[in-house]
């Protein structure tokens, strides 16, 4: 015995095989399994993908690292539901890409933000000027998204990438009408719309889910 | 989950535990020609590494945990499509916590709804309870004091948009209140002059000391007769109307700023502060508790 101990021991290549395999079983039992339960791969019924002007949204939301403050992932306890509204599942991520999950909540969580009954106009104010509604609030300021029209660049890129790599359902028809609205009623529109468009999507796949 | 997955995970778990379980059994036999060597042979810079066997309670520790996991795979869900013999789900755990919490505060909930509000504006507990349902879900806009910001009502001033009295507060909370001034400069002339002219009647009317500065009186003068077009919902004295949320005009408090060019701004693109409705979104009996919160604020119980 001592020897095949000695062996592993002194066999660098052997070690690191022995080690993949022994780290491996967590790996095989919890997450392999999941690429193929409906529960994870199949989208929520209620579940809308994002219009142009959402998804542009969202992508400001990442660039300006909201998601480094702000969770987007209610637990199921009781506390969180009650303070934020229903619990996160699965099948409410099945199109994001990445997700926005976060990890730590410097800021309350955001995941059912589009529930809460706060105005358009409040999100305009916070973004621009937290402290003006909030007086106690350490969230920095945005005031530049009101002032910078959305660059449409790669808006219908971004579309066909969803559609055709992540598998979520647009049709022709919804891109190019789309499309349009970025020519016609979004064609002003500036980042600060986006966001606040993204923001109000967000929960409402479980607007039917009373707590 | 399919049989094939549920196979799958129980298959990896047990070669997971039996692993470990014959790693440790195969590293504890030590042969006697083994134990009987005083040091394992290593030596660094002339410091020996003695040949002591695992501590026993190492050992232990480490079948303790292979127990453990048998019994834990017994009771909860992980072999699977095995559910564990203690039926355990996150939902359930959830769902018992929502309902225990239920059990304890629908009653004093019930005993809240049947108390009127500006009785139940005496009671600590009520308050208490409505001071955090406020902080919830009405801070956000009205401020954990609930003293406001520019466009939100400062509700601890007895001086009301709406109106003050139980059924107002009632109203808006439930049903929310839409203000809707229009723009304005079109009907007051249209030109600059106008409507800086209308503004500082507007401010003359909380501020009659202004009609001492002559230009200001007559800027007041030429703007008093168009004033009749404001009087539609402001009264031709400018006290307001609380059936229409249209502000009094002669106090002191300003939702949106005294200054001038706050009142140009108004009088310019009109406003139209929301407040949102939470039927629906909070139960009737947290609304009488929060009404009675808010009642409380400007109308404090008698101290004792």
């Amino acid at each position: 015995m001592s020897n095949a101990h000695e062996r592993v021991e002194k066999n660098v290549g052997l070690m690191i095989v022995l080690t993949l395999i022994a780290v491996s079983f967590g790996g095989l039992a919890e997450i392999v399994p999941l690429f193929w339960q409906k529960a994870t791969t199949e989208p929520l019924e209620t579940l809308e993908p994002y219009s142009a002007l959402e998804m542009e949204g969202r992508d400001i939301y990442i660039r300006e690292g909201c998601h480094v403050c702000h969770t987007q992932m209610v637990r199921p306890l009781r506390a969180e539901t009650e303070r934020y509204g229903p619990y996160s599942v699965a099948g409410e991520d099945v199109w994001e890409h990445p997700f926005l999950w976060g990890s730590k909540r410097t800021g309350p969580d955001l995941a059912r933000v589009g529930l809460r009954p706060i105005t358009e106009q409040w999100h305009r104010e916070h973004l621009r000027d937290p402290r003006q509604v909030v007086p106690e609030s350490n969230m920095p300021a945005y005031p530049w998204l009101e002032k910078t029209p959305v660059d449409w660049t790669h808006t219908e890129r971004k579309l066909r990438l969803f559609k055709d790599v992540f598998d979520v359902p647009y049709s022709e028809q919804d891109i190019s009408e789309q499309l349009e609205k970025i020519e016609g009623e979004w064609a002003d529109a500036t980042e600060e719309d986006a966001l606040v468009a993204y923001l109000l999507s967000l929960g409402q796949e479980r607007k039917e889910v009373t707590p | 989950m399919s049989d094939f997955w549920s196979w799958f995970i129980i298959i990896i778990v047990a070669l997971n535990l039996l692993g470990c379980a014959g790693l440790l059994l195969w590293n504890h036999q030590i042969s006697p020609e083994e134990a009987a060597k005083e040091t394992t042979g290593h030596s660094f810079d002339g410091i020996q590494e003695r040949n002591a066997p695992l501590p026993r309670w190492w050992l232990f520790l480490f079948i303790g945990t292979l127990i453990f996991a048998c019994i834990y795979l017994a009771l909860y869900p992980g072999l699977g499509k095995f559910e564990g013999f203690l039926d355990w789900t996150s939902t359930s755990q959830y769902e018992k916590e929502v309902a225990l919490v239920a059990r304890q505060t629908d009653p004093l909930f019930e005993e809240f709804a049947k108390v009127p509000v500006e009785e139940l504006a005496e009671y600590p507990e009520a308050l208490a309870v409505g001071g955090r349902l406020f902080a919830n879900n009405c801070a956000i806009c009205h401020g954990s004091d609930a003293r406001g910001a520019k466009g939100y009502p400062n509700l601890t001033d007895d001086d009301w948009l709406y109106g003050g009295q139980p059924e107002q507060i009632l109203t808006s909370i439930a049903q929310g209140r839409q203000g809707m001034m229009p723009p304005m400069a079109a009907a007051v002339g249209n030109t600059d002059e106008a409507v800086r002219d209308m503004a500082i009647y507007v401010q003359s009317l909380s501020r009659p000391d202004l009609a001492n500065e002559a230009d200001k009186a007559a800027a007041i003068e030429r703007a008093k007769p168009k004033f009749a077009v404001c009087a539609a919902c402001h009264g031709p004295e400018g006290k307001g109307n609380q059936a229409l949320g249209a502000p009094n005009l002669t106090d002191t408090t300003w939702l949106y700023g005294p200054r001038l060019e706050d009142i140009e701004v108004a009088i310019r693109q009109g406003r139209s502060g929301h407040m949102p409705k939470h039927e629906g979104l909070l139960s009737e009996e947290k609304i009488h508790v929060i009404a009675a919160y808010v009642y409380s604020l400007s109308n404090p119980p008698a101290q004792q």
